[in-house]
């Protein structure tokens, strides 16, 4: 800026004729203008965007600061999918192992991901919906009368909804219930390291769920006492991971027990409506009431226009 | 610096002419070098090229050996054929009865397989995968061609009266078809990947091909 005040105003409106050959080093020695100076920085900024081809493309180092990626460029994303084979295996084994001293927790602290989550929710909705439609079959293939069997593809947009919901919304509405209820007047420090962010809620929640993925192919065994059985286990090992996670982070909240209750209750729910609405068994008090229903919303799919009459048919 | 630029013009020019006077003494010349000219050669024979480039490559994923020719020269037209081709025949009638609603419509199957080869090339970019876009989404759009197949073999078969061992003969025949697709595209991407990674990399594919698997056996006509 001190370069600018001596030249003078003819100079800086007339053309120049600069050397074309500098480099980051010739910058401090050569005496440059202001011009110079900032098409250096464009050219700089136009180096670091991320419009380059794939091709040539080298994946960013993972230290570098987040800050510098615009959130609609990949690179931005990459930092919540840097993991490795064996972190994702070891997440998950700790994701359906309860154990006290907290190994999940450990591993998101330094880096959540959401490979898993991602992956791990894609899979439970295709598992649920293909063992859901053997389901069907099996109960199907001991009835003679119903011979005419079809698949139905449409459990599978069910199951997305569901799925996708609970594991966004119910990780945002407990992170702003946590953010609310903490008590930090006095530990304000500790208590900003014990609150689990956002994202590491709903990687928390992502795993979570895998347990329902082999509870969901053994469901599709039509045995009621089963079917409850599996149910409750499978609820109980990922509620209780999922206590014990969150467990540093609820001690701070003023409504702990209300918290805990619901998280307990979100998931148990969550696995009974799984079972009860995608495995309906036959003699399930539940198939008498579920049947409808999905007939109906079937009919709805298929733009019926008999609408009107298909609860009475059934 | 003058006499640079000077020099610089000159051979721009130079090399103006000469590119002019090349198409007519060039006959022999073979395809995809530089200076093949298309512009005075039957429709015929250029879209001959294109179908032989397609039928190479669907050859290359029936037989994975090369690795490198699938993602030198990526073009979408295999995939776009394979891809209408299954959600022609996998889709339900569009009749209103009740029983024949559960198959998924036209739209649907080609969304699972567009977007779903573009989740799984997401996914592997995010995972840090040297590898363009497209050339990632032709390669898993090509290698659906063990599953079309399958789909094919699953439609002559459900001529016949059903029964179990034809039933079993179908989930064989597609499993063969989802093995066969998981390996040619693990061959082709697995490279653009750390070691780390490339189970991560591989079993969002396996996925992939597992739904479109099972879209093959459920499909009935009934």
């Amino acid at each position: 800026m001190t370069n600018l005040q001596e030249v003078p105003t003819e100079e800086l409106l007339s053309f120049h004729d600069y050397p074309t050959v500098h480099s980051a080093a010739n910058n401090t020695t050569i005496p440059i203008s202001e011009a110079q100076i900032q098409t250096h920085s464009l050219e700089g900024n136009f180096q670091n965007s991320p419009n380059r081809q794939g091709v040539d493309y080298a994946p960013e180092p993972a230290n570098e600061s987040p800050a510098e990626k615009p959130f609609w460029s990949v690179e931005y994303y990459q930092k919540f999918f840097d993991v490795d084979t064996k972190d994702v295996v070891e997440r998950i084994i700790a994701s359906v192992t309860p154990r006290w001293d907290n190994s999940l927790k450990r591993h998101l602290r330094t880096k959540p991901d959401l490979y898993g989550p991602f992956w791990i929710s894609v899979t439970l909705i295709f598992a649920i919906a293909i063992s859901s439609n053997i389901a069907n079959y099996l109960q199907h293939a001991n009835d003679p009368k119903e011979y005419h069997w079809k698949y139905n593809f449409h459990l599978v947009s069910y199951a997305a909804t569901t799925i996708c919901l609970y594991v966004t919304l119910i990780p945002f509405t407990l992170w702003g219930l946590l953010k609310w209820s903490s008590q930090i007047d006095d530990i304000e420090d500790l208590g900003e390291s014990l609150t689990p962010g956002a994202l590491e809620l709903i990687c928390i929640y992502g795993y979570s769920l895998f347990i329902y993925i082999p509870a969901s192919v053994l469901w599709s065994i039509q045995i009621d006492l089963l079917q409850w059985l599996l149910t409750l286990i499978a609820a109980f090992i990922s509620s209780s991971v999922l206590l014990l996670t969150l467990m540093p982070a609820l001690k701070l909240s003023r409504h702990k027990f209300l918290l805990a209750l619901g998280i307990l209750a979100c998931h148990l729910l969550l696995a009974a409506g799984f079972m009860l609405y995608f495995f309906p068994n036959a003699h399930n008090t539940a198939a008498v009431v579920q049947q409808p229903l999905k007939q109906v919303a079937v009919a709805v799919a298929a733009n019926n226009t008999h609408l009107a009459s298909e609860p009475s048919k059934v | 610096m003058d006499s640079a630029k000077l020099e610089m013009f000159d051979d721009v020019g130079g090399y103006v002419e000469g590119e002019m006077t090349i198409p007519t003494s060039q006959n022999s010349t073979k395809i995809g070098e530089p200076d093949f000219n298309t512009l005075d050669e039957p429709i015929r024979e250029t879209i001959l090229r294109d179908v032989k480039a397609v039928g190479i490559k669907f050859a290359h994923v029936l037989f994975p050996k090369e690795k490198k020719t699938l993602l030198k020269e990526w073009d979408l037209w295999g995939p776009l054929f394979l891809c209408t081709f299954m959600a022609m025949s996998l889709q339900g009638s569009s009749s209103t009865d009740k029983s024949k609603t559960g198959d998924p419509q036209f739209a649907e199957v080609f969304v699972i397989v567009w977007v779903g080869s573009m989740i799984v090339t997401l996914n592997s970019k995010l995972l840090g995968g040297n590898i363009s876009f497209l050339q990632s989404v032709c390669v898993l759009g090509y290698c659906l061609l063990p599953t079309t197949v399958a789909l094919i073999i699953c439609r002559i078969i459900l001529f016949v009266e059903q029964s179990y061992i034809l039933f079993f003969i179908r989930f064989a025949v597609s499993m063969v078809g989802f093995a066969w697709a998981t390996y040619a595209s693990t061959i082709f991407l697995g490279d653009s990947q750390k070691p780390g990674r490339k189970l991560l990399a591989v079993y969002p594919i396996g996925l992939f091909y597992f739904i479109i698997s099972w879209l093959v056996i459920s499909h009935t006509n009934t």
